[in-house]
């Protein structure tokens, strides 16, 4: 269900199609032929023309566009006379990816438009074309966009958001199926079933749970990975021990929070609260080394951050393990939480009733 | 009056209820502000190949390094090694200036400098290209006016950008990722403590009582409007502080952009605290037992943040998706409150989305009192049935 939201939501994987508008006060061929190519661009559509400056900012402020573009008057005039005329791209930085992307359109349309003006000028002079790219341009920047060469945000937001959804789930399923024995007063029961050994009680409660989030995780990987064809660098190995790790790690967590406080509702307000500040720490958006330092430490606690880090380097990327071998041991270490606190799960479920 | 005593007993005495009525609405919008309060990344390390070693390339490196975002934090020998920097996470990206690249540049010939980024990150990506293109689009103007034989500086400028162009960022002019995300997530934790809590506090009433029923016979809890009222009533005084809170106070500490005053602040927070209570009222009479509130409420979350459009351009989501989030309450809140206060928008301008959510409240209001009218049907009904057995076994007894 989550899978399908996301990935379909962003199929495109970048925004196409953003409504802009056009301030164009100079209104001759050469301003409406820069508002042609702007809507020629695959991100940007001009749906609006405004009289002032006024309308289209209230025009944004409404929603209707999320960018405008003003030509002032005299613009051809003085582009013609040399005078260097000055046009203006306004754009709302409240969407962050539709501003940038916008920005982005727009620099490449005033550049293209003063390298034509430009081109027209030596070529009257009579340079080569060559010679012209060359004087335009005399730096070229070969952008290298390793493992994610379409820029595409999908492969960014549904490779840690689906994973921190199924961890989300699997804490909270963790700490839900430990409190119920409590809650309907089975967990003397559980526990005679195995003999008055925790150890084999838990073992036996959780790992159908287990082979079935594994199966989730595994099903999600095939789907997105093989079926949607996203990039990754790492071999698929890499992704079956790191899904595995993924579960356990979840999982350790879970009980380890009900050993905790063994009592239902309490765990899990604290997984469901930890897991959903998890998707902030986990640092693919606002990238972790952004924060401040306690920050930083602080979000080694977050069995996500390490899962993230782990697919980054060899998943994504397609490094050594070895050189995740931090984050690695990080979610080896929550799978092995629960050891600290399985006396405690066991006294709980002997002794303690259960409270509304 | 008596109806919302109680509640307000309740609230206090649960501790759950406790937590995501007072101590969630309190903390995490500070937690969430501390995260993001450097809103942009500057000085991301890169690491850089430098195989022409000439005072131009040297030249590239200081400008690259000078500028905010960029921090040369290594040099390597060659790509191997700068790889291997990538992938210990030391670096983020590799500047490779090629052996020819001052002697192109000098012979007239168009010269290159590759850029290899990360692609893990978008910010440091965006960070690493943009310093490049803008360090070389500098270089190259300067290279640009010593060829071009002109007569005056001012021709220099005009030959070398005919057209300027100026960009205006608006309305969030750092361009910062928390002034930007967090004004969607301050009104987002508000609707889902509300509806957490509500849910949560009813399930506690349910468990408490004998018949695990939602609504105890007793003589207060015979009128739907009053039972519903009552209880509204008690999360709203609740509410009202915290949404002042959250929106007046929250982006004041840290300083995001507020353009709103608060009255249209009021006229907003008014609808949409109505539309989640009763909203939230609706959830926690359908949904059983407590902790499937909270499996549902969370699970949703993350994707309704989607839906306000904050993050990803509502243009782009398709019409099925964007149906589904008109359910909800924080869709409209979302994105009037983020209209008024970071654009500054006026109380017209988000009249519709005002409109929307007193319709919320409105029929989440019925809805609120048609499923508890149902559950006092259950209740008297159930309570007649065993008050029939009840007699039934007295007369047996007795006979």
């Amino acid at each position: 269900m989550v899978m399908v939201f996301f990935t379909s939501l962003m199929e495109d994987g970048l925004p196409t199609e953003m409504p802009v508008g056009v301030v164009d006060l100079d209104n001759t061929s050469t301003s409406r032929s820069l508002t042609h190519r702007l809507d020629a661009f695959q991100m940007s559509r001009v749906v609006a023309h405004y009289p002032s400056v006024t309308e289209a900012r209230r025009a944004i402020q409404k929603n209707e566009i999320y960018a405008f573009f003003y030509i002032p008057k005299g613009t051809t005039s003085d582009l013609l006379a040399g005078r260097q005329p000055k046009v203006s791209f306004y754009y709302s930085y409240t969407t962050l990816a539709s501003g940038a992307l916008l920005m982005k359109d727009l620099k490449t349309i005033t550049t293209l438009g003063s390298a034509a003006v430009g081109q027209a000028t030596m070529r009257a002079k009579g340079f080569t074309d060559e010679q012209i790219q060359t004087f335009l341009q005399p730096i070229r920047i070969d952008l290298h966009q390793i493992a994610n060469p379409w820029t595409s945000y999908n492969s960014y937001l549904s490779t840690m958001l689906v994973p921190g959804m199924i961890m989300l789930f699997i804490f909270l399923i963790s700490a839900y199926s430990l409190g119920t024995e409590l809650k309907f007063g089975s967990s003397k029961e559980w526990l005679e079933l195995a003999d008055n050994r925790i150890v084999v009680a838990l073992i036996g409660k959780f790992l159908p749970q287990t082979l079935i989030w594994l199966a989730i995780v595994y099903g999600y990987e095939f789907y997105v990975f093989y079926v949607l064809q996203f990039p990754h660098l790492g071999s698929p190995w890499m992704l079956v021990l790191l899904g595995f790790m993924q579960v356990l790690a979840a999982q350790g967590f879970g009980i380890f929070i009900f050993g905790l406080m063994p009592s239902l509702r309490m765990s899990m307000s604290v997984c469901s609260l930890w897991a959903v500040l998890s998707f902030s720490m986990v640092g693919s958006a606002f990238p972790v080394m952004g924060m401040d330092g306690p920050l930083q430490s602080l979000s080694w606690l977050f069995p996500l951050r390490h899962y993230y880090m782990v697919y980054q380097i060899a998943v994504f990327n397609g490094f050594p393990l070895l050189e995740a071998w931090f984050h690695f041991a990080g979610l080896a270490a929550f799978t092995l939480l629960p050891w600290l606190v399985i006396r405690k799960i066991k006294n709980a479920m002997l002794t303690y009733v259960y409270i509304p | 009056m008596y109806i919302w005593r109680q509640e307000m007993m309740q609230v206090f005495k649960d501790e759950g209820v406790l937590i995501f009525f007072i101590i969630v609405p309190l903390v995490y919008p500070l937690l969430y502000s501390w995260i993001y309060n450097n809103e942009t990344v500057h000085e991301v390390p890169v690491v850089v190949v430098d195989d022409s070693h000439t005072s131009l390339s040297r030249q590239f490196i200081r400008m690259c390094d000078a500028s905010p975002d960029v921090h040369v934090a290594y040099y390597a020998q060659d790509l191997d090694e700068a790889k291997s920097l990538v992938s210990r996470q030391l670096v983020r990206g590799v500047y490779l200036i090629p052996s020819d690249f001052e002697t192109k540049v000098n012979r007239m010939e168009q010269a290159t400098i590759s850029v290899y980024c990360d692609m893990s990150l978008m910010l440091t990506y965006k960070a690493i290209f943009q310093t490049a293109q803008l360090v070389s689009m500098q270089m190259g103007s300067a290279i640009q006016t010593k060829l071009g034989q002109h007569y005056t500086k001012r021709e220099e400028v005009i030959a070398a950008r005919p057209l300027a162009c100026d960009e205006v960022p608006i309305f969030n002019p750092s361009g910062g990722y928390g002034s930007f995300v967090l004004p969607g997530v301050l009104i987002l934790i508000l609707q889902q403590t509300l509806v957490l809590g509500i849910g949560m506090s009813a399930g506690t009433a349910r468990e408490r009582n004998r018949y695990r029923q939602l609504i105890p016979i007793s003589r207060p809890y015979q009128n739907v409007f009053r039972i519903v009222l009552g209880k509204s009533l008690c999360y709203f005084m609740i509410y009202a502080l915290m949404g002042a809170w959250l929106v007046i106070l929250v982006p004041r500490l840290f300083h995001f952009p507020q353009l709103a005053t608060w009255q249209p602040l009021l006229w907003l927070m008014l609808p949409y605290t109505l539309a989640c209570i009763f909203f939230g009222m609706v959830v926690s009479c359908i949904v059983r037992y407590r902790e499937n509130v909270m499996l549902l409420m969370v699970f949703v979350s993350v994707p309704l943040l989607f839906m306000t459009g904050v993050s990803w351009p509502l243009s782009n989501i398709s019409g099925f998706w964007q149906g589904v989030s008109w359910v909800f309450p924080s869709t409209f809140g979302v994105k009037a409150y983020v209209r008024l206060n970071s654009m500054g928008a006026c109380v017209g301008d988000v009249s519709t989305e005002i409109m929307v959510l007193w319709l919320h409240t409105f029929l989440y209001f019925w809805l609120a009192c048609v499923v508890y009218g149902y559950q006092i049907y259950i209740t008297r009904y159930e309570a007649f049935w065993r008050y029939r057995e009840m007699k039934a076994r007295k007369d047996a007894i007795n006979k």
